[in-house]
């Protein structure tokens, strides 16, 4: 008998990406109908399709949403748009949010569109809109008309405000999400650091707030199909989410009214346990300003142990004793003292310097990585965290994987997007049973 | 300082309007549909209602870092029997709070054991039950555990459950149902996995998240982490996904559990939206923007009399209503946007030097006006618009705590807690709150005596030996 192989060997094999696409896949046989744009609506649905879901993302017709004529300083874009509008790309704002998903076109407005939408509904388990609330209502497609032709629909609304209470007309972004929400103001440095409240650089209220609204889904299909057979309407508001994730922040101010403040790189809980600038580049002859500006890491060395080694890295012994207890050391005015110490300490080096006394002396320690450095990782590309994708559209393309990984019916990704309305024909004759004729005649009136 | 004493006002200083004061004004049409979403969705009526997931029970046995409590919070959230099963001298962020401050913490009303307020945050609906896993007889108990448990989470070392005996490999053995899930920063494999004491914002760091956050270099600014440990959350929400995917896998199909694997740094790769297609495109490595967009404009941060100011406006229809704002009182600033030839179409803005010229003429109008009356001004027009809060302004938000996204909540052991509530609104089973939290081992007694069958005198031995 064969011995069982170590445990890291064991992982590797069970969640290697590559076996991915032999697995089954856990929402195989579910519909979900995306009429989504931007990034919130999206990307829930797309980690849906992620698990094997049949996702329709739907769009208006030609141009597509919004979301695809966006890309970073107008440079990057994926041609064509469409079969319509072939001297158009799509741009990489689109990326990331629509993976794995069949793409029609529909003009929701139209009485033809709506007669669509509701056969399309009644043969789905899932629909997700982010439009305005009451909108899809107005057109006849909201919560109150899909639930009579499909009992079992789990309809999802997301959005900014939510489509009641006094702020429901508002408009949001994730930007304004992060704003309003409270986790912009308690980010970045403070200000007598010489800093402002900083934006998450991703869309994370509209990533992050997607996957809440997945997993509400995903708990909704659960009950439906272990328990009540029902569907249900579901509203996720982005900016509730955000103030979901403020941590001690709204218990601290409510019981003795105190208002969290920015504490930049530090941890308000932990020290030493943050981000330091090393004085040198990693790459002081490279062009690129990205490479060529100084390095930071992550030092982590919080418990008591862990200081006094870290102490004795930085030759300053003395500090070890003066701050000896965590109580001491976590003090705002002594986390000040000690990353100063640290950054005078790390001026010489670069942080693969700092890393590498820090691995010695077996002290935590993250060097803070930029996209290339993560691209071309080692530990991410075995993991398939990033990945060389051959899209069947668009050739190759680099990659995120899935959020998560699962031994036996893994999360993949199968392709990134496709153009606007690439799958009319397959969809609307499939499921609609529209033919070669009622297609044209649809396309010639711009209802797809 | 530290003792001077404030007065702390009681919540909410300023009364939640009513339906009448929200609704003023509208004809009865009008009020019609956010009154019945209301009547759908309201918070209060949470409790007419049942939950996804009552038939679920998730043993968390995480510690130290917040990615395994979030994900459990998630599962418990929406009705999970939740247990969380500490060492005996507790999970480490139990004894966390800002600064050191022991007055930051609070007590519960039966043990007086001082609790952080981060971590009773992510102690929802929560029981505590203590089992030590370094002795044999706790590891022993844990596969007695799990014989009644659907859902297993953890975050020790990479292989150490293994090592022990109890880990997936072992565990799928006595209860093939499991769903094993581990959770850390960067992985339980791969050349940088998981190290002993890796903590957030350690993902942070590695996903290129920090280095894209931040003013750039010219601007003054540094890569920046979040002030919350975000990627535990990113990754703790992806890992409930992957949970509930099992489940429903287990429970439609297979009959089987399955190993789940979430991290923190892999939560927030997947959502760094273009980064990597970029970088794979042209070599482009994403540079920090501070509170600018790379893809979009206007789409920003910028200060304004009293503090900063969001106005976003994607598309070119906006983009002309933000200037007429504009122009109400500086009609010298919109006449200089528009006769801008090359502003006119929204992609051709999006070239830095476009960006520079839009946010300097913008902030030139905002710094005269308070986030309130900018807020006013661009909503008029339909603007996507709003101030950064600081969190006494989010506590107080009148939509906020119209919808209950904000609310206060009178615990029997903690006292009334002001927290952030699940934003799992539903018509048929929403998420809820039931308690916020509990003392480390408060229910020893009742889980070992229910799931178990120990009696006090077994549960009084256990503590005796220092498994429990």
């Amino acid at each position: 008998m064969a011995t069982a192989p170590d445990f890291e060997t064991y992982c590797q094999q069970l969640f290697d990406h590559k076996t991915a696409a032999g697995k089954p896949e856990v929402l195989k046989g579910y519909r979900v109908l995306s009429c989504t744009q931007y990034i919130l609506g999206p990307s829930c649905a797309s980690y849906l399709a992620e698990l094997g879901a049949e996702v329709i993302k739907i769009e208006a017709p030609r141009r597509g949403e919004p979301m695809r004529h966006t890309t970073p300083f107008n440079e990057p874009l994926l041609y064509p748009l469409s079969r319509w509008v072939p001297e158009a790309g799509t741009g990489l704002g689109f990326f990331g949010a629509n993976p794995n998903e069949e793409f029609v076109s529909l003009d929701f407005h139209r009485p033809e569109a709506r007669q669509a939408m509701l056969e399309l509904a009644a043969k789905s388990d899932v629909m997700v809109q982010n439009y305005r609330p009451g909108t899809f209502d107005r057109w006849g497609i909201g919560y109150q008309h899909m639930s009579k032709v499909n009992p079992r629909l789990v309809y999802q609304w997301l959005g900014g405000f939510g489509g009641w209470g006094p702020g429901r007309v508002r408009a949001s972004y994730d930007i304004l999400g992060q704003a309003m929400g409270g986790a912009f103001g308690i980010t970045g440095e403070a200000a007598d650091r010489g800093g402002t409240p900083a934006k998450h650089t991703i869309w994370l209220a509209d990533y992050w707030g997607g996957m809440m609204a997945a997993v509400s889904i995903l708990a909704a299909l659960y009950w439906r199909d272990t328990v009540s057979g029902e569907g249900t309407f579901i509203e996720y508001s982005q900016v509730h989410g955000v103030t979901r994730q403020l941590e001690s922040a709204l218990p601290l101010y409510g019981r003795y009214g105190v208002r969290r403040e920015r504490w930049g790189n530090w941890d308000t809980e932990l020290c030493v346990h943050g981000i330091i600038q090393c004085g040198k580049s990693s790459y002081p002859d490279s062009k690129n300003p990205q490479e060529a500006e100084v390095g930071y890491i992550l030092v982590s060395a919080h418990t008591d142990e862990d200081f006094k080694k870290l102490c004795d890295v930085i030759g300053k012994k003395d500090l070890a004793t003066t701050f000896a207890k965590h109580d001491d050391r976590v003090k705002a005015e002594n986390q000040t003292t000690l990353y100063e110490a640290l950054e005078i300490w790390a001026k010489d080096k670069n942080k693969e310097d700092v890393a590498t006394l820090l691995d010695k002396a077996g002290i935590n320690n993250q060097p803070v990585w930029n996209a290339k450095e993560v691209s071309e990782n080692p530990h991410w590309k075995m993991r398939g965290s990033v990945q060389w994708i051959d899209d069947p559209n668009f050739g190759d393309l680099h990659h995120q994987g899935p959020a998560f990984k699962m031994s036996d019916t893994p999360p993949r990704i199968k392709w990134a997007l496709k153009p606007v309305g690439a799958d009319n024909e397959k969809v609307y004759g499939r499921l609609l049973g529209w033919t070669k004729s009622t297609l044209a005649k649809m396309e010639e009136m711009e209802v797809i | 300082m530290a003792d001077m004493k404030h007065k702390v006002l009681s919540w909410p200083a300023v009364p939640i309007p009513t339906p009448d004061e929200v609704y003023a004004g509208l004809t009865d049409q009008a009020k019609e549909y956010p009154l019945s979403l209301e009547a759908q969705l309201r918070q209060s009526e949470n409790f007419k209602k049942p939950e996804c997931l009552t038939t679920i029970r998730v043993l968390d046995l995480s510690k130290g870092m917040i990615i395994g409590n979030w994900c459990s919070s998630m599962l418990s959230e929406l009705g999970a029997d939740t247990i969380k099963c500490e060492p005996p001298d507790g999970d480490p962020l139990r004894w966390q709070t800002p600064f050191g401050r022991k007055e930051y913490m609070v007590k519960d009303a039966e043990t007086d054991e001082p609790i952080g307020l981060h971590f009773l945050h992510e102690m929802r609906n929560k029981q505590s039950i203590t089992l030590d896993l370094e002795k044999e007889e706790g590891r022993e108990l844990l596969k007695k555990l799990v014989v009644h448990c659907d859902v297993l989470i953890e975050n020790y070392p990479p292989g150490q459950f293994d090592a022990w005996g109890i880990g997936y490999r072992q565990l799928k053995e006595i209860n093939p149902r499991l769903v094993y899930a581990w959770v850390g920063q960067k992985g339980q494999w791969g050349p940088s996995k998981d190290k002993p004491g890796n903590l957030d914002p350690t993902a942070q760091a590695a996903c290129g998240f920090v280095h894209g956050t931040g003013l750039p270099k010219e601007f003054g600014g540094r890569p920046t982490r979040s002030a919350m440990w975000m990627a535990d959350h990113v990754g703790g929400t992806a890992t409930a996904m992957g949970i509930l995917a099992a489940l429903i896998y287990r429970d439609k199909v297979s009959g089987k559990g399955q190993f789940v694997e979430g991290t923190a740094a892999e939560g927030v790769i997947r959502i760094l939206d273009y980064n990597w297609a970029w970088y794979g495109f042209d070599g482009s490595i994403r540079p920090r923007y501070g509170n600018w967009d790379l893809a979009i404009n206007i789409y920003a941060v910028n200060p304004c009399k009293d503090g900063y100011f969001m106005v976003g406006g994607g598309h070119d229809r906006l983009w002309y209503r933000i200037w007429r704002t504009v122009g109400q009182t500086r009609s010298d600033l919109e006449d200089e946007m528009l006769d801008d030839k090359s502003l006119r179409v929204v992609t051709a803005r999006l070239p830095h030097l476009k960006q520079v010229k839009t946010y300097t003429i913008l902030a030139d109008w905002q710094k005269d006006f308070s986030r309130a009356d900018a807020m006013r001004e661009l909503l008029a027009q339909q603007v996507a618009s709003g101030g950064v809060n600081y969190i006494d302004e989010v506590a107080e938000d009148p939509h906020f705590k119209y919808r209950g996204h904000v609310d206060e909540f009178e615990d029997r052991l903690y006292g009334k807690v002001l927290y952030g509530t699940t934003p799992f609104l539903a018509h048929k089973a929403p998420g809820r709150l039931k308690w916020i939290g509990r003392p480390l081992g408060y229910d020893n007694e009742e889980i070992y005596l229910k799931l178990l069958g120990l009696g006090p005198t077994d549960v009084a031995g256990l503590k005796k030996r220092g498994v429990v």
